[in-house]
């Protein structure tokens, strides 16, 4: 017999509530044309990324000190995804630096494969694809050395970033470099913003796929996390007018 | 994604089935208990075999800075002897750390004799505690101008949002020295109440959007469906 761990049941029921709230959404919303405000920034990319191949310089690329299972990697690849195709698009040659292993492995896959499908196999180097370091400020001075020896014309660091952040961003912004940003880290945020010319900021890291998609199906998905959103703030406010008035029955409910 | 179904192969598909099965287990898990089965122990059993793949992938580190490095040396690049002395510490530190290090392969010298291990220990605590440490600490202090740098990029007013941050970054300076309080002991105030509620405020926001963003996200991945 399965039973629900107590204490986590109420965490179960919201997890679904807001998971269907979210597909159900989307679905309305895919029945309409929607229009998106953007995020200032996306559509620069393809622009940088032309830029860089007519001065032959490269486009630097890295998804931060995360592992495989850390949410902000995946979003992080899921624009590397989109910056190999631009690359490949006007021959920018790209260079992805590494610090997590799985990552590199990931990468690594995910940069030559494109490279097989566009038929530039043979313009596959191993060097564009290269494993730093998995200690944090070994990887930094890696990158920064990266940035300062090849001279890349854009700089992408997006993904999950420490400390070592501002190292990198600082460099870029030393060399004079494109800097496009990405995380949720709150501690970092501040740095991204006064060394990058354009910052994803928190939640926008997970939806940049769908902004960058022209698809109207995919824009449409935008607006499903929206709904989990409002939920969650009417919770929050509702939980904070019931306990304004000494009411801790919301509490309890979630602590079920 | 209907034109990627079509092309998923039987390897494919038996791959997702695996990669589903397993990551719906993980989730699954935290919220619910068979009685008799120890599903949280099979989950953690499962996860000590990550131990086995990392390690698998650490050698694939060491080929990928070989071949980076090697190709570079070879074609006598520019920044060739960076390589040579990077291949040089990547194989002496490993080598020395195989046979002296806390995690030495025969600690008890079984195999590798005892001279060796002797001859190789202060070596390798020299790399270690003498070189690495102390490159650590000096890339991690770096910081300290990088964010002096940073901070005077910030806190140019050149508009009212960068004002508004210029003014609130200089109070909680402010706050922080100890001579603030001799001036005026508002300041620790007006600190303390920046970094409480706008603050928190903002940072909460950021969380709680993102928190979502992660949930969304992941649900998405593990089923590979694009919603």
């Amino acid at each position: 017999m399965i039973e629900l761990i107590p204490g986590r049941t109420s965490q179960a029921v919201l997890l679904i509530i807001v998971l269907v709230a979210i597909y159900e959404a989307s679905r309305i919303a895919s029945k309409r044309k929607l229009k998106t405000r953007g995020i200032p920034g996306l559509d620069r990319i393809d622009g940088w990324i032309e830029e860089a191949a007519k001065l032959k310089r490269p486009v630097f690329f890295t998804p931060g000190t995360g592992g495989i299972t850390d949410p902000d990697t995946l979003a992080g690849l899921a624009l590397l995804g989109y910056i190999i195709d631009h690359c490949l698009e006007h021959g920018a040659k790209l260079i992805v630096a590494n610090s997590d292993l799985q990552v590199q492995q990931m990468t690594e896959d995910m940069v030559k494969g494109a490279y097989i499908k566009a038929g530039k196999e043979k313009e596959f180097t191993a060097d564009m694809v290269r494993y730093v370091s998995t200690r944090q400020f070994a990887y930094a001075a890696g990158v920064m050395g990266i940035l300062r020896r090849e001279k890349p014309a854009v700089n992408f660091f997006v993904g999950l970033f420490q400390a070592e952040a501002l190292q990198i961003a600082e460099t870029g912004r030393t060399e004079a470099l494109y800097q496009f940003g990405g995380t949720t880290n709150t501690d970092q945020l501040p740095f991204f913003m006064t060394t990058c010319d354009q910052t994803l900021i928190g939640e926008e890291l997970y939806t940049a796929q769908g902004y960058l998609s022209s698809d109207p199906d995919a824009i449409s998905k935008l607006v499903g996390p929206d709904a989990g959103k409002i939920l969650a703030i009417l919770l929050i406010l509702a939980g904070a007018l019931l306990l304004t008035f000494g009411n801790s029955f919301l509490v309890y409910l979630l602590g079920l | 994604m209907a034109e990627e179904k079509k092309k998923m192969s039987r390897g494919d598909l038996g791959l997702q089935i695996i990669i589903f099965g397993l990551g719906f287990f993980y989730a699954i898990v935290y919220y619910i208990a068979v009685p008799g089965v120890n599903l949280q122990g099979v989950s953690d059993e499962l996860l000590t075999y990550i131990t086995a793949v990392l390690t698998a992938a650490f050698a694939i580190g060491v080929i990928n800075l070989t071949r980076v490095h090697w190709i570079n040396i070879k074609r006598k690049r520019a920044t060739w002897m960076f390589s040579v002395i990077l291949l040089i510490c990547l194989y002496s530190m490993l080598i020395f750390s195989l046979i002296a290090s806390p995690f030495a392969l025969d600690p008890n010298a079984t195999v590798i004799p005892s001279s060796v291990i002797q001859f190789s220990t202060p070596i390798w605590e020299f790399l270690y505690y003498k070189i690495l440490v102390n490159i650590n600490s000096s890339i991690f202090s770096l910081l300290a101008f990088f964010i002096a740098s940073a901070a005077y990029r910030a806190f140019r007013a050149r508009s009212v949002e960068a004002t508004i941050l210029l003014v609130a970054g200089l109070l909680v300076i402010l706050g922080q020295t100890p001579i603030a309080d001799v001036i005026w002991p508002g300041f620790s105030a007006i600190r303390d109440w920046i970094l409480a509620f706008p603050n928190t405020a903002g940072q909460r926001g950021i969380l709680l959007a993102a928190a979502l963003g992660i949930i969304v996200f992941s649900v998405r991945r593990l089923i590979r469906y694009d919603w």
